[in-house]
């Protein structure tokens, strides 16, 4: 799938009064979702078949519609703070650079680093540590 | 005597001890964590007893919920698996102070063969052959120590008395590294087990990975069931297993064997445990021993025609052994793949629902899994969902009936590995046989520069 590709379909999205829209090409499957209250447009590449590991779309400042809210790679376990008792990786109002750490997620003894795409300020952390969180779900939200 | 078995693992192998229960006519208890509440095997229990919230150190790990959920449930008997607490010295012993069965062998084995030195000081006491170098931790004395290696020979490696299965240990070149190498050794030796005292050996550069699959009763009698080979291995995890390890003289292979089995009723040891080798150059030396059932036993059923854990439930009820070493007939080759949950190029884990799971059958072929289709694979846990064993008259048989399974095997909804164990079925290096321990790696190397 091409990023220009995706471009259109998030256009297509905006434009009309869908709330959802999944589209599926050689194994690869693309699903848009909007949010209301958003106006960003979380996206996940979920490749089915094929051998590339999920990836996230977050804050790509080359989609028109920036995406607002850094997904979660993969199905796991957050982790907001280094070690337990340890302060958080990032906080709300706080500003990250691009490529700083914002969470670890563990699935299968394997710890997989979270990191900014850009930089942004975090407006609100979604979710709990060592909560459960589905691949694609919205973990922070920038302002 | 015991009826009733609690079964403190998950997944595959909590399914394979309850099916081994079943034939013997034992009642199962299954204790499982919240993420497992919904698997198949809890749902086939005679009881099932949630222990506690899905992290493993709350749950599986937790060894005053699972005596507790033995004393509720009436449960005598508790089996450990593989993995978690069973090789846990404290666990054993409170599981007997409990007035249960552990099943496995006395804390007292678990105790000697869970410290790296002393295991290899009781092998040598038995006449198993060791990998050169004391079998006693390092002195403090720099100079003493410097002499220990120059005898020994470099290469050597530095391994933590209480490391095992890969971890805490130091390749040392040269003497220049060598004190660095020690001191470091300790201090993570120290941190990651508890006990800071390390040892020195040999370390051999193109060995292969042979196991030695024993049966002991509590009536000093013991039969060793054959050889195994498991070279190929990604970051010490192994990932193909065969039985017998090809191209091995029979001969010299028998009297390591027979060795194995006499340590065993030295030591007192009861029940089902492997005795870990390198091989390299036509000899053998011992690693380590695993005083457990091992994930790999299914290569060994299936060539010696034993129920290995029927068997590990015998011995644990205190019958006697039935089988004598010259009843013991290997025959065939049987290879097994480790199906898991994994992206097959980069190895990124990969829980999550399976939408579509398809899984090989016919004549010779098993296949030894918990999951199926709908079934939500856990991030807590190990990444492996299934074994697939294949059985055939020879090597190369084996090696075609396990290429045409493999072509049969899909799974939907998550990656898996079966895409890397196809490719490993082409290459030429393991379809000859022997390949040494770093093949797989170097095999993963050469796939990613292409």
């Amino acid at each position: 799938m091409k990023q220009e590709q995706i471009k259109t379909l998030i256009d297509a999205l905006a434009a009309s009064d869908l709330a959802e829209l999944e589209y599926s090409e050689d194994g690869s499957t693309l699903r848009l979702v909007k949010q209301s209250a958003s106006k960003g447009v979380p996206a996940v590449r979920r490749p089915a078949a094929a051998r590339k590991a999920p990836a996230a779309v977050s804050a790509d400042p080359a989609l028109p519609a920036a995406a607002a809210e850094c997904l979660a790679p993969l199905y796991g376990v957050v982790h907001l703070q280094p070690a337990p008792g340890e302060p958080p990786f990032v906080q709300p109002g706080q500003t990250v650079e691009a490529g700083q750490m914002l969470c670890v997620i563990e699935a299968m003894k394997m710890f997989n680093e979270v990191r900014a795409d850009a930089a942004a300020t975090v407006q609100a952390v979604l979710v709990r540590s060592g909560q459960e969180v589905d691949a694609g779900q919205p973990l922070f939200r920038f302002g | 005597m015991f009826d009733t078995v609690l079964i403190a693992n998950r997944g595959e192998i909590a399914l394979r001890i309850l099916r081994a229960c079943r034939g013997l006519g034992l009642r199962t208890v299954v204790a499982h964590s919240e993420a497992d509440s919904e698997a198949s095997y809890v749902a086939q229990a005679d009881q099932a007893l949630c222990i506690g919230p899905s992290a493993p150190g709350q749950s599986y790990l937790n060894p005053s919920a699972i005596l507790f959920a033995a004393e509720v449930s009436g449960a005598q008997a508790i089996h450990p698996g593989y993995g978690f607490l069973s090789e846990n010295a404290g666990f054993a012993a409170r599981v007997e102070q409990a007035g249960l069965v552990f099943i496995g062998p006395s804390v007292a084995c678990i105790r000697t063969m869970g410290d790296k030195v002393s295991a290899k000081r009781a092998m040598r006491k038995a006449g198993v052959p060791c990998v050169p170098g004391p079998d006693e931790g390092l002195p403090e004395d720099p100079a003493a120590v410097q002499a220990i290696a120059r005898e020994i020979g470099y290469p050597v490696i530095v391994k933590a008395a209480g490391g095992g299965g890969g971890r805490g240990m130091r390749v040392v070149h040269d003497e220049a590294a060598l004190l660095d190498a020690m001191a470091l050794t300790r201090e993570e030796a120290r941190q990651a087990f508890g006990n800071p005292e390390v040892y020195i050996e040999k370390f051999l550069l193109h060995p292969r990975h042979v196991e030695i699959q024993v049966l002991a009763d509590s009536h000093g009698n013991a039969v060793w069931l054959g050889s195994r080979d498991c070279s190929l291995q990604r970051r010490h995890q192994k990932v193909i297993e065969e039985a017998p390890a090809p191209g091995i003289d029979e001969a010299l292979l028998a009297e390591v064997g027979e060795r194995c089995a006499a340590a065993c009723r030295q030591i007192g040891y009861c029940g089902v445990g492997t005795f870990e080798f390198l091989y390299e150059k036509g000899a053998f030396y011992f690693i380590e021993m695993n005083t457990r059932l091992q994930v790999e036993h299914p290569v060994t059923e299936m060539t010696a025609g034993i129920d290995i854990v029927q068997q590990q439930l015998r011995m644990a009820r205190g019958e006697r052994l039935s089988i004598a070493q010259a009843d013991v007939r290997c025959q065939g080759h049987a290879i097994e793949c480790r199906i898991n949950a994994e992206n097959p190029d980069t190895f990124a884990p990969a829980p999550g629902r399976i939408t579509g799971w398809q899984m090989p059958g016919g004549f010779g072929v098993r296949v030894d899994s918990h999951a199926g289709t709908g079934y939500r694979v856990p991030p807590y846990y190990d990444s492996m969902i299934a074994k697939l064993i294949v059985h055939d008259a020879s090597r190369d048989d084996a090696l075609d009936r396990m290429r045409l399974a493999l072509a049969e095997t899909r799974v939907e909804g998550i990656d898996t590995n079966v895409p890397l164990h196809r490719e490993l079925l082409r290459d030429a290096g393991f379809a000859a046989g022997g390949v040494d321990i770093h093949h797989l790696e170097r095999w993963l190397q050469q796939r990613s520069a292409a």
